[in-house]
């Protein structure tokens, strides 16, 4: 087991040295000067080649990135042209909000998807399988910053529960720090929830029909227990990869949310790092969501072990 | 011996498709006696699979089934109880073992965990004692190092031995009565004989009576006391084994027992086989079901359905209007069939 998470961890290195190629080409390839958005309008030629020059932005793409690499590589992704800081900083601070965003949207999907999967698995085609229909259409259907605007209209504009914006870390206090997240994670959650209801549903009915499930009733135990025991733990692999996927998505694609409730995340410094061509930025947080997502297909892959004695990693 | 411990009365199960009710059971009635090993043989759809499953209600109720008629068991009628009711039979009056051990038991869960899961369903025992119960019940299936077999998972073991588990699961709360769906069909025929024999045993050995639902009849000879033949959702002759081999008087019942390759017979000289194919449920021929098979087939057999009755000279009930006609070919089948049909098979397709 231990060798085998080693394992799947070195094999990050050639991923990561990859995406890292592919997106300091694409940079490469975004118009637009650093050294002039830095400097702003009024800035005279003179200064901005000057500036240029100090950045390194007049060498030749590769001798560029080897220099960025080669300090990557001892852990220092650069510094923020704007934030004056380092850029590991910089992550650092924005990875908390985009991570509690992610945690709790994911968990207000699973508590919405699972029970309403089940439900809708164990009465096909009646009212809860029709419920699940429509809200998974829904779900899929507005688009996030869509429903967040709505929300924000009725519950911080109109009824005044809940703030329109910001966000308060956790040592301003539990109720501070939930009370800025309700609204953007319920506004990320119903894409999620459908993705992952309709997989509860699909893989509770597939292993309804096995005949382990038939065994089980013929033993004579209770359906509440057929379900819950036999159907359920049987259906969790499909489960498991796509609440995977889902939290890989949220942790890498809240930016749109993130603006709309101005929230400090990763995607928010993302959108503005692209504005601003904080290259160091950009390419370090693409290099870190690229971990993330690897990250989070390892802990899946783990889980499978957890879930079925039968997956045996190698 | 002869008290009766099931008994099906005119039992109809029709699966609610979606131009009507499709009866894949029509009528059945057969009686299982204290201690006594009952067969029901017949060809593929032909409805005993369909009776097995009726007994324990298995099929969905509310979407997928219909059953009427009387399954007694105990002077109650099991298609009158309440799901809850019907949950406390399952298992511990009654059990069943299924065609695919393979795919019969979770997965996920160890076996000695399945086989106690039956016992805490049903009975006031300690999670210790269960466990304790479940490792003798391995050992009395006749698996070897149960203790550490008790913790193995499905896949760890071979089909035979899962099939062995499956017996053990049934036998956790000692059932009266055992229902046994095709228990070999997925096994080799050295494995299949191991249980076959295991199944013997436990009748004696603890005085259990058993359905066994096959289509096998060499595994029919060998083993059961009663033979219930069924053709298209009916039962179309009832008899005790020596009878039914002995002096078969259904057509189909002959037709069966001439299909059976036999290791006497000429060699290069192809099967015999029963001409025709099975009529679906939605095109039921008028008059007797194995009309458009049968080749004592008379005016009478396409116009009106016979019923199970009495036939001169034989203990045997028979649904077919010409049984007392029909000569009886009187053959030694039996015999040879107790000598195993497997044999047989293996010689005709090597030949």
């Amino acid at each position: 087991m231990a060798i085998y998470v080693l394992k799947r961890l070195l094999a990050l290195v050639p991923t990561l040295f990859i995406m890292s190629v592919i997106v300091f080409i694409i940079i490469y390839l975004i118009p637009g000067d650093p050294a002039r958005v830095m400097l702003g309008d009024g800035a005279d030629e003179a200064t901005i080649q000057q500036v240029r020059e100090q950045m390194g932005l007049n060498q030749p793409v590769l001798p560029q990135y080897i220099n960025w690499i080669s300090g990557a590589l001892q852990g220092n992704f650069g510094e923020s042209y704007f934030l004056g800081k380092s850029v590991m900083a910089a992550i650092g601070e924005h990875a908390g909000p985009t991570f509690s965003l992610a945690v709790l949207a994911l968990l207000l999907s699973l508590c919405t998807a699972i029970p309403l999967g089940i439900a809708a698995a164990k009465h096909q085609g009646g009212l809860a399988d029709k419920l699940l229909t429509a809200f998974s259409l829904l779900g899929m259907a507005i688009p996030g910053f869509l429903l967040s605007l709505f929300l924000v209209l009725l519950f911080a504009v109109k009824l005044k529960w809940l703030p329109v914006s910001g966000y308060a870390s956790l040592q301003d206090g539990v109720w501070s720090y939930l009370k800025h997240l309700i609204l953007p994670a319920v506004s990320l959650s119903p894409l999620m929830g459908a993705i992952i209801a309709r997989m509860v549903r699909s893989s509770m009915l597939e292993v309804m029909n096995q005949s382990y499930v038939k065994t089980a009733r013929a033993k004579g135990v209770s359906e509440h227990r057929v379900i819950y025991k036999h159907v359920l733990r049987n259906a969790l692999i499909p489960i498991i990869t796509v609440t995977g996927g889902a939290f890989g998505t949220l942790l890498a694609g809240a930016a749109v949310i993130e603006t709309v409730f101005n929230i400090p995340g990763l995607g928010q410094l993302l959108v503005h790092s692209v504005a601003r061509r904080d290259y160091a930025v950009i390419q370090g947080i693409v290099l870190f969501i690229a971990f993330l997502y690897v990250a989070v297909n390892l802990i899946v892959d783990l889980l499978y072990v957890v879930a079925d004695p039968r997956v045996r990693l190698e | 011996m002869t008290k009766p411990i099931l008994e099906i009365k005119e039992l109809k199960t029709s699966f609610k498709a979606y131009n009507g009710l499709l009866p894949a059971v029509d009528g059945v009635s057969l009686t299982v006696n204290e201690g006594e090993i009952v067969g029901v043989v017949g060809e593929s759809g032909c409805g005993k699979s369909v009776t097995a499953q009726s007994i324990l209600r298995l099929f969905d109720e509310r979407k997928e089934v219909k059953y009427e008629g009387e399954i007694s068991y105990g002077g109650v009628n099991l298609l009158s109880l309440k799901a809850k009711q019907m949950s406390s039979i399952r298992g511990n009056d009654i059990s069943m073992i299924f065609q695919d051990p393979l795919t019969s038991l979770n997965p996920v869960y160890p076996i000695g965990e399945q086989i106690v899961e039956a016992m805490l369903a049903h009975q006031r025992i300690s999670k210790k004692q269960a466990m304790q119960r479940a490792i003798e019940l391995l050992q009395l299936t006749g698996i070897p190092s149960p203790q550490e077999r008790y913790h193995q998972y499905p896949h760890q073991l071979s089909g035979g031995m899962r099939q062995r588990v499956m017996i053990a699961i049934a036998l956790a709360c000692r059932p009266k009565l055992l229902i046994a769906d095709e228990p070999t069909t997925a096994l080799d025929v050295t494995i299949q004989a191991q249980i076959m024999s295991l199944l013997a045993r436990l009748n004696k050995q603890l005085n259990m009576s058993i359905l066994l639902i096959t289509h096998d009849l060499g595994i029919v000879a060998e083993t059961c006391h009663k033979v219930v033949v069924m053709y298209l959702g009916q039962v179309v002759e009832t008899a005790s084994v020596q009878e039914l081999f002995q002096s078969p008087r259904h057509p189909y019942t002959q037709a069966l027992l001439q299909a059976m390759p036999r290791i006497d017979s000429e060699r290069g000289k192809p099967l015999t086989v029963i001409e025709g194919s099975l009529p679906t449920l939605n095109q039921l021929p008028q008059g007797c079901r194995f009309v458009s098979r049968c080749s004592y087939a008379t005016e009478k057999c396409h116009s009106a359905s016979p019923i199970l009755k009495p036939v001169e000279g034989v203990q045997a009930l028979v649904r077919c209007w010409n049984a007392d006609l029909i000569k009886i070919e009187s053959r030694s089948q039996g015999q040879q069939a107790r000598s195993g049909g497997e044999d047989h098979v293996i010689q005709s397709v090597q030949s």
